[in-house]
């Protein structure tokens, strides 16, 4: 193992539990968007439920049947408000975007800033990572289309191939390859957005073409960052899923969502891990000193001299 | 047609004493109580049925063309009593064409596989054409043949043709008809076709009608309509490349390689309504054998690429539906069974029946917590009992193959799985066959009755709903009404009265009502010719102190223990049905009421030293019919680790898709 890879991933974790605030706040954040996501469907479950024997299919045990017998009353009690989901996930998204640059200024720096100063970053990259995204979903659209030309291709070789093993074998070899490029946009936009915040760079043009060139140069030890914590992350999530469907009693209602969690803390983590694995790894790889971020402080705005007020003088009669 | 099903073997049969096992040409020549008139044989004829139909087949298979080129020769024995001059045939395969009532119900409404947004490709075009037809002392009646539409009209429709002899043939006598043919299977997309280098070939050859309630029943091929046919006898030759390996549904009698590279299978078959079979070069064929009470059955059983993992799970639940089937419903007939498992992507052709051959279904990911290849297996087999020999009028009583075989599917996978894993059976979830049938049923409204002719449903999700799981329904409430033995012996009555006779609803009706004595009238009335919706509620239950100005907020309790309950149930729905009512108190005592659910609700009311913990309409639960089981109790202290359990999975599912979607930041 490459010391220095060692040592970026090492002293990124401590990145992560040094500031782990930040990770709990955007923990706490997605909760609470997902209980509002949910809600209305847990009112109108409650009345249905909560009262009824018939509940009991789903505390010992969990009967399928039941389920879609629940799901196919006129009332839908167990509407699944997909929509109502998919707003509060782009919300959540639009606002992970926004917090970012301050997460990030917070990594390169390994400085705690005062709540008004983190926020204050967070706007002031925020339009450099959305112009960012644009040209992320612009390079996302060849992988679009490789995505395409791959399903047309899994399509042909299973109608034309009576074993079923030769259009699974092609989806794997098609997933990996696309998983790859995926993993590969993202460690070079991630690059970008460190270098927008260490640099303080405007451009992202620029920033792009400098994350480019930094990734192509030290590609395989980049990569090793970011697959060795997606890795971790994987495999605790996986057997964390196999004991919850596996081995965990139905009626631990308490456990199944503490573990639920536990796997999304673990997720979020191994994403922070990566950025300031990245950050760590920049600071010490980079090819100018990096500048101080702009923390720019508050405007100071000079108070307004008022007039002197007129003497009253009441009303004659 | 096919169901899913699940699995871990309890093989917990009850052999029951007692039961009719008759030589069956006995029961044959004794004569059902039928509701309408039915062929009689000549008194000397010891033949498990009537058999009216004698085909001989010669068919050649180009596997690449899948084109089967074929010659006919069928004898009609005339014992409708009456002498018969014009003959309907059934074109099955002609259904697979644009402008056939087939495709245009499949366009409007959808079938299996299929919907509304189906779109035409050529090659599932399908065609059957008569070359020549011959029939002896009439000559050529090619041109003579004329298609009718006796369903809808349809003038493009090609399923079904009738042909007039020069002379009528006389009650008793026979008549010879000679026809060559050709068929144009297409790729699958119903039951027949082909799919790689299998073909599945089933309803191919021109398929005379029956003689039935003094008229002749030969339908048009629809969207969601089976088929319906006389029993006779069956000798068809198959050539095929020496390369491919053939299943059919009925005895090998010889196999000969030809010089040209072909080989040349011929099969025999008796007291069958139908002939199919299947091949590919890709099979790998596996035989065992059940021992039954009359000598073995023979499996023969073949599987294709991929699928070898699940043939233990078919050979096992085969084995175990024989042997409860045999305990319970009376004696398999045949000494064979042919199972097709249809290769990847030809499932289409899977879940299937026909008489000695049934195609399965399977995927080459199959979990074992999914009880789907056992499923399919015993449903199919199922139906050699209530298809094959009983040979209801699939056209217009779809229920009774259908939804029977769903019931006694029910029985044996629970039977031989356990009660609620009887379809999947993991540990984080699990349902039974009873769940599923009812949640089929429930999933769709009303608006249907079970008694229907099949092509006549809102759509096909109704035709499906209410034929197999409807049904299921209706006869599993029958065991709170007539008892669960006495229906599985009404079932046994009816098999062994009515099998090789094309019995009608009536008769099977009417046999429950015989079997247990009971007038069910009112019962079936609604539950199968009404489409009367079954929702029974507890509208209310709660204690209050008797003298309740005593009490206040601060002294809630009654200072002399005595609290009043109230206990309301109501008949949300049209339909009528008895229920019982438990209500239990916090002294332990419990209070059992009989309430004949006519009105639309009713009070209980009681005066005890002790308040409600709950009530419970159907506390065995066995009111499958019951649209909604959650509104059938109440209970005092609530308890929300259900609905806890479903935010738990719908936040978990919220919080991913917000990470999936964070992740382009």
């Amino acid at each position: 193992m490459d010391r220095a890879n060692y040592g970026n991933s090492i002293s990124g974790a401590g990145l992560v539990w040094k500031w782990q605030r930040l990770l709990w706040w955007i923990f706490a954040l997605n909760l609470v968007f997902a209980f509002f996501a949910t809600q209305g469907m847990v009112d109108r479950l409650g009345p249905a439920l909560d009262h009824s024997k018939a509940s009991q299919y789903f505390v010992h045990g969990f009967d399928v049947s039941q389920m879609a017998a629940l799901a196919s009353q006129p009332d839908s009690p167990l509407e699944f408000q997909g929509p109502t989901v998919i707003h509060f996930s782009i919300v959540f998204m639009i606002l992970m975007l926004f917090f970012t640059g301050g997460i990030l200024a917070t990594y390169v720096r390994d400085e705690r800033p005062a709540a008004g100063i983190f926020f204050e970053s967070c706007g002031y990259y925020f339009w450099r990572f959305v112009r960012l995204l644009i040209y992320m979903l612009i390079v996302f659209l060849p992988i679009g289309g490789l995505v395409a030309l791959a399903s047309m291709m899994y399509s042909r070789i299973d109608d034309r191939s009576i074993s079923p093993y030769s259009a699974v074998h092609f989806f794997l070899a098609a997933a990996v390859v696309i998983l790859f490029l995926l993993i590969v946009i993202r460690i070079w936009f991630d690059m970008a957005q460190v270098i927008a915040v260490a640099e303080d760079e405007k451009r992202m043009h620029k920033a792009l073409r400098l994350a480019f060139s930094l990734f192509f140069r030290n590609f395989f030890s980049l990569l090793w960052i970011y697959l060795r914590a997606a890795v971790v992350a994987c495999l605790i999530v996986g057997l964390c899923l196999y004991f919850w469907m596996k081995k965990l009693p139905p009626e631990a209602t308490l456990v199944a969502f503490l573990l639920s969690q536990f796997m999304l803390v673990v997720w979020i983590a191994a994403r922070l891990w990566q950025r300031a694995s990245e950050s760590a790894w920049y600071r010490r790889h980079a090819p100018v000193v990096a500048q101080e971020p702009a923390w720019t402080p508050p405007p100071v705005i000079a108070p307004i001299a008022m007039p002197d007020p007129e003497p009253y003088t009441p009303p004659t009669t | 047609m096919r169901l899913a099903g699940l699995s871990c073997v309890i093989l917990g049969c009850a052999i029951f004493s007692g039961m009719s096992s008759a030589p069956l040409f006995a029961q044959a020549a004794a004569g059902p109580l039928l509701s309408h008139p039915a062929p009689v044989a000549p008194s000397d004829e010891k033949t498990l049925s009537v058999r009216i139909v004698a085909y001989t087949i010669d068919a050649k298979l180009d596997p690449t063309k899948h084109v089967i080129d074929a010659t006919e020769t069928l004898t009609y024995r005339n014992l409708t009593g009456k002498p018969q001059q014009t003959f309907p045939f059934h074109m099955y395969l002609n259904a697979f064409q644009p402008q056939s009532t087939f495709m245009t119900e499949v366009r409007r409404a959808g079938t299996r596989g299929s919907g509304p947004d189906t779109a035409w490709d050529p090659k599932h075009f399908g065609a059957i054409t008569m070359e020549k037809l011959e029939a002896e002392g009439s000559g050529d009646l090619t041109s003579k043949m004329a298609f009718i539409h006796p369903d809808d009209n349809n003038t493009e429709d090609r399923t079904v043709f009738q042909v007039t002899l020069d002379k009528p043939v006389a009650p008793g006598s026979s008549v010879t008809f000679h026809m060559t043919f050709r068929d144009q299977l297409p790729e699958v997309v119903e039951r027949t076709g082909y799919k790689h280098d299998f073909d599945m070939v089933g309803q191919w050859f021109p398929k005379v009608g029956v003689w039935w309630k003094d008229a002749w029943n030969c339908h048009q091929f629809h969207a969601n309509s089976e088929f319906f046919a006389d029993f006779g006898t069956f000798d068809v030759k198959i050539t095929v490349p020496q390369n491919e390996i053939v299943g059919a549904g009925g005895d090998l009698v010889s196999s000969h390689p030809n010089s040209d590279g072909t080989k040349t299978l011929a099969y025999h078959s008796e007291d069958v309504h139908d002939f199919s079979w299947a091949a590919s070069p890709s099979f790998t064929e596996k035989n065992d054998s059940w021992d039954g009470p009359n000598g073995p059955v023979a499996i023969h059983i073949l599987m294709s690429p991929g699928h070898m993992a699940t043939y233990p799970r078919y050979l096992s639940n085969l084995k175990g539906t024989l042997q409860l089937f045999n305990d319970w419903y009376g004696p398999y007939a045949y000494d064979r069974i042919t199972l097709i498992d249809p290769p990847h992507g030809g499932l289409d052709a899977g879940g299937m029946e026909y008489p000695t051959l049934i195609t399965a279904g399977t995927a080459w990911d199959m979990p074992k917590g999914l009880l789907a290849p056992e499923g399919v297996t015993e449903h199919e087999f199922g139906h050699q009992y209530w298809y094959g020999m009983v040979a209801t009028n699939e056209f217009e009583e779809a229920w009774l193959d259908e939804g029977i075989n769903s019931y006694t599917e029910v029985k044996v996978m629970d039977a031989l799985y356990g009660k609620n894993t009887s379809t999947m059976a993991w540990s984080f979830a699990q349902m039974g066959e009873h769940g599923q049938q009812r949640a089929g049923y429930l999933g769709s409204d009303d608006s249907d009755a079970i008694a229907q002719f099949a092509w006549k449903y809102r759509n096909s999700n109704s035709y499906g709903a209410i034929t197999y799981g409807k049904t299921a329904t209706m006869l599993a409430t029958l065991e709170q009404v007539i008892g669960e033995d006495t229906l599985r012996q009404a079932i046994h009555t009816y098999f062994m009265r009515y099998r090789f006779t094309h019995p009608t609803g009536t008769d099977f009706l009417k046999t429950i009502e015989e079997v247990s004595g009971k007038d069910l009238k009112w019962y079936f009335d609604q539950a199968v010719y009404g489409t009367n919706v079954f929702d029974y509620e507890i509208d209310d239950a709660h204690s209050d102190p008797l003298k309740w100005w005593d009490t206040s907020m601060a002294h809630p309790k009654p200072a002399d223990g005595i609290y009043r309950t109230y206990v309301t149930v109501r008949r949300k729905g049209d339909f009528i049905f008895p229920v019982d009512l438990e209500v239990k108190f916090d002294d332990g005592t419990t209070a059992t009421e009989h309430w004949d659910g006519r009105d639309r609700w009713f009070r209980y009311q009681y005066d005890r030293k002790a308040q409600i913990v709950s009530a419970e309409i159907d506390p065995q639960t066995q009111l499958y019919l019951d649209r909604n089981f959650f509104n059938n109790s109440y209970v005092e202290q609530g308890d929300a680790r259900a609905t806890h359990k479903f935010r738990n999975l719908w936040v978990f599912v919220s919080e991913w898709l917000s990470q999936l979607l964070a992740w382009l930041t």
